[in-house]
């Protein structure tokens, strides 16, 4: 074959592939279009449907069993559901069981190709199944779509099921971080019932697993369970992992108990900045006053953020505050600065150029704001 | 006032869900409902139309939730505002309610709390 | 036996050109292919839940702003809508003339504050810094004029939180873009420095007050080819090399990175006309040298809007200004462009920017010229030079409709016509648009100190782009 037979043949596929997709374009934008106008209108119909028989519960509605395959009635049955929550959604969903509904998602589900209907499948069960799918849906925990165990999780969460807690934190440690995390939210709905299952596991793990031990304990935190405190001080103690001690101190802050006290002030002389710094931002989360030395001491810590995270605790005292505005006239200039951000956080900028305003300042106003007017150097 | 008219209620979402069900709700409630969907038609709405209750989403397209009762406000329009929020924040809390909103309520929320404090709202 | 060199070359532009559109074509495949695999769990990955839960990661947006009053309110408070869990906002004002820092300081009531601001990167003088306490932390840095990667750098430095987001003042984005972005994030925390978003053209779409109404294609030629183009690239391309570990270009309109990465490599370098190109293949060639494991994405739901040039006379300093960028990143990169130590980066889409790209307007400019040239001097006959010319022409036009094609599963551009406007400029974009921009780059080659600012793009703001296209 010659030059120019390759040539006369290149420029035939080339046009041609050009025709199919403009003619693809063309014409499936109108299908598309028709298809996008019928599902809106059909939504909107289950929308109004599903309105009425969430306000006047024993309506006598006409609705087919081959509606429920319809995707703009999922569509319209999620969106609603995703807006309402508590005990009428519950009779959203024996309204909609009412059909045999779920079992064909469950069917659905349980298929091997597919891979859209298995999600959707999977979405409509967590959210409207009861728990008599319950166990349809820890069969999928560990299915091999990660969006699919999510929605396995998040529909166990729904349910309140709690053999499934214990089926999610052990899967912690085996999980991509993004399946975790959304886990991690999933737990927060079966709140403290998920508490122990979690110390269980951190206690169990946390000597060989790092990721998957430092995310129960955070979870933890998003519970707020003030008993996991006293597990939490006895973990922090003999963890060796920093990733582990820093999400431990961390959750020992965000939870809030002074008996974490001593835990976080030992921490806060530790060799690494990264504990000192969290141990600083938990000292003042945890109430505790006699953290002020400390907190005052960490204004001039040799790390940044350290400083940082002493000055916006300190702001949470009211000591501390007066800690503060003496800090003002420091010789350390980011120990000034970190003062006088903590102290704008904390409304006291306002505050004093109000009291300026009306004439009655404090030699401590008139120096914050003298301060922050003066000439900006910023340090090399 | 009239004790016997239909109260009317201003709801004011760019959600059709909350739309249809907010307006299947409070009608069977045996209120009048009108609808606004996007920020400007809220404001225009809650300034022509005589309207005893807004029940507003705080983000919308157009002027944000806020805005509009700050816009309200201060053109001398006293209806009281219920602020719906899908953001989880005490800020946007504080914020609504500084600005002069009555109640907020957070969204996901269940439907009969929502019923029963329009119905406070305009004791027998 | 100059008519044979002369008939060669003409073969050899041609060809040049062929393979520059397979080339296009096998990564739009790849990218198709890609973008087919996401789509169905980024449609059921529930938006509104990352965006209420407590593990996703804390980010600072990243404001550069100069001379911006016409629409930096609006862009601020559109980003400070954005629903994510932990964010904060922060602008640089970049010694602007206009007013652009009283506006801001009236609009969120700010005050002037002192900061523990750390020059982690060099940049320019900070006068002042400002904050506002409503419902978003608004941090405002005020300094002297230094650029916009000098911007950006002073806003690294004072970022509060591990990630950012590097973006522009004049930007249309939604919290799901942040949301979508962050996601890639968690996906892997570990070795993630960076996410590409999905940039696309505002012009002509319905905008109020910083939220995106309805889209639609531009009326006119100019904004409607880069439409076009925006497709290609962002439809066709990046999601292609960013499934081969190869993204060269993380756009600076929606960048994520982490903020100790970007400190590592000494932020963005200052009077880059291409900073953000630099910025990425500095990443790369960093994390590369010194075997660190990461990745940089491009996620394709990560969309946002802005403004591009709507007349000749803006589009031209723009790309003028971005091949210049180019010249100096192929430049400094240049042992990278087809060594194997730096795997598909160096060998398939860096030389791919070096070939497509850098050279792109030298060897079409000399195809210009050879072919005619040959066919007048007898070298070729009129069929091969008709079917050359036809195969170049539909080449292009193929791989426009590819993207074209891609761009359908978004369905921003509903209506009639939407779908006509873009095929038209499908069709005659061959025809004089294109060929006017690589003169513009030849312009850029041959010198001219001149277009060293940001590009002054008349900016008519956010809120007022309405009906202008």
């Amino acid at each position: 074959m010659n030059g120019i037979e390759l040539l006369r043949i290149a420029v035939l596929v080339v046009y041609i592939v050009s025709g199919l997709l403009l003619s693809s374009l063309i014409v499936g934008k109108r299908i598309h279009q028709r298809r996008q106008l019928a599902h809106y209108r059909r939504r909107a119909k289950y929308l109004a449907l599903l309105s009425r028989g969430l306000t006047t519960p024993d309506l006598r509605v006409d609705l087919g069993p081959r509606v429920a395959e319809d995707q703009a009635f999922l569509d319209a049955l999620i969106d609603i559901r995703t807006s309402v929550i508590g005990p009428e959604s519950d009779e959203l969903a024996t309204f909609v069981g009412r059909f045999g509904v779920m079992e064909g998602y469950a069917r659905r589900l349980r298929g091997r190709l597919f891979v859209t209907r298995r999600l959707r499948a999977a979405v409509a069960l967590a959210e409207v199944a009861d728990d008599s799918f319950a166990p349809v849906l820890m069969d999928h925990l560990g299915d091999r779509e990660p969006e699919i165990r999510i929605q396995a999780a998040r529909g166990l969460a729904r349910m309140h099921w709690t053999p499934a807690i214990d089926a999610i934190v052990d899967r912690f440690s085996v999980e991509n971080p993004w399946v975790r995390s959304r886990f991690e939210d999933t737990l927060l709905s079966f709140g403290s019932k998920a508490t122990w299952p979690l110390i269980a596991y951190i206690r169990v793990n946390h000597r060989f697993e790092s990721p998957g031990s430092a995310a129960a304990i955070r979870t933890l935190a998003n519970l707020g369970d003030r008993d996991a405190v006293t597990p939490l001080i006895d973990i922090l103690g003999r963890a060796s992992d920093i990733e582990i001690k820093l999400a431990a101190i961390e959750t020992l802050g965000v939870l809030g108990v002074p008996l974490a006290f001593e835990s976080l002030e030992k921490m806060f002389t530790a060799e690494d900045w990264r504990l000192r710094a969290k141990a600083a931002t938990a000292l003042a989360k945890v109430g505790d006053p006699r953290s002020l030395p400390a907190l005052s001491s960490g204004l001039i810590d040799s790390n940044w953020w350290v400083r940082r995270n002493a000055a916006q605790g300190l702001s949470r005292y009211p000591e501390g505050i007066r800690r503060l505005h003496a800090a003002i006239r420091s010789a350390f200039p980011f120990a000034r600065d970190a003062a006088a951000e903590a102290l704008a956080d904390a409304g006291e900028v306002i505050a004093a150029r109000q009291r300026i305003e009306e004439g009655v300042p404090t030699d401590e106003d008139l120096e914050l704001i003298e301060f922050i007017q003066s000439e900006l150097v910023v340090p090399g | 006032m009239n004790q016997a008219a239909p109260k009317r209620i201003l709801v004011a979402d760019d959600s059709d869900t909350i739309t249809t069900l907010l307006e299947t709700a409070l009608t069977a409630g045996g209120y009048e409902v009108l609808i606004a969907r996007n920020g400007f038609d809220t404001y225009e709405l809650g300034k022509s139309e005589n309207v005893d209750l807004v029940i507003l989403d705080h983000l919308m397209p157009g002027l944000l939730g806020l805005e509009i009762i700050e816009r309200w406000r201060s053109e001398g329009i006293e209806v009281p505002v219920i602020v719906l929020s899908g953001v989880d924040d005490d800020r946007t809390v504080v914020s609504s309610l500084e600005v002069g909103a009555v109640d907020f309520i957070r969204k996901p929320f269940r439907l009969n709390e929502l019923m029963a404090r329009v119905k406070q709202r305009f004791p027998l | 036996m100059t008519l044979e060199i002369i008939k060669w070359i003409g073969y050899g532009t041609v060809a040049y050109y062929v393979v520059l559109q397979v080339y296009m074509f096998a990564l739009a495949l790849l990218s198709g292919y890609v973008l087919r695999r996401t789509y169905h769990t980024r449609r059921f990955g529930r938006v509104n839940e990352m965006l209420s839960s407590q593990t996703s990661p804390p980010i600072s947006i990243l404001i550069p702003a100069y001379n911006e009053v016409a629409g930096i309110v609006d862009s601020v408070r559109s980003m400070s809508i954005v629903g994510y869990p932990r964010f904060e906002i922060v602008v640089t004002n970049d010694g602007s003339t206009d007013g652009t820092l009283e506006a801001l300081i009236a609009a969120f009531r700010l005050e002037k504050v002192r900061i523990p601001y750390r020059p982690d990167i060099e940049t320019a003088r900070i006068r002042a810094f400002y904050r506002g306490r409503g419902a978003v932390d608004i941090t405002v840095i005020d300094k002297e004029n230094g650029g916009r990667a000098d911007a950006l750098n002073a806003a690294i430095n004072a970022a509060r939180y591990p990630y950012v987001l590097c973006t522009d003042a004049d930007v249309v984005m939604d919290a799901a873009a942040l949301v979508r972005g962050m996601q890639r994030v968690v996906e892997d925390r570990e070795r993630t420095i960076g996410v590409g978003g999905n940039i696309r053209p505002l012009n002509g779409s319905r905008v109020e007050l910083g939220h995106l109404i309805s889209a639609s294609v531009p009326r006119r030629m100019i904004p409607r080819m880069q439409v076009l183009e925006y497709m290609r690239t962002f439809l066709a391309s990046r999601p292609g090399w960013s499934a081969m570990s190869a993204l060269p270009l993380v756009s600076g309109a929606f960048g994520i990175w982490k903020r100790s990465a970007l400190l590592e490599v000494g932020g963005y370098k200052r009077g880059h006309l291409g900073e953000d190109l630099d910025i990425t293949m500095r990443l790369h060639r960093h994390h590369r040298d010194k075997g660190i494991p990461y990745r940089i994405v491009y996620e394709s739901s990560a969309v946002l809007w802005t403004e591009v040039p709507d007349n000749v006379r803006v589009l031209r300093r723009q790309r003028i200004r971005w091949h210049r960028g180019l010249m100096t990143a192929t430049r400094d990169f240049l042992p990278m462009t087809f060594n194997p130590r730096y795997g598909a980066l160096g060998m398939v889409t860096w030389a791919g920017f070096f070939l497509f790209e850098f050279l792109a307007p030298l060897l079409e400019v000399t195809g210009w010229v050879m072919l005619p040239l040959a066919y007048a001097l007898g070298a070729l006959n009129t069929e091969t030079v008709v079917l050359m010319l036809l195969l170049a022409l539909g080449a292009g036009l193929m791989n426009s409709l590819v993207a074209l094609w891609l761009d359908e599963p978004y369905g921003f551009y509903t209506g009639p016509e939407d779908t006509s406007r873009l095929i038209v400029i499908a069709m005659i974009e061959s025809f004089g648009l294109r060929q006017m921009t690589v003169l513009w780059r030849i312009r850029a080659v041959l010198g001219g100190k001149r277009t060293r600012h940001w590009g002054q793009m008349e900016r008519k703001g956010v809120a007022n782009l309405g009906a202008r296209a």
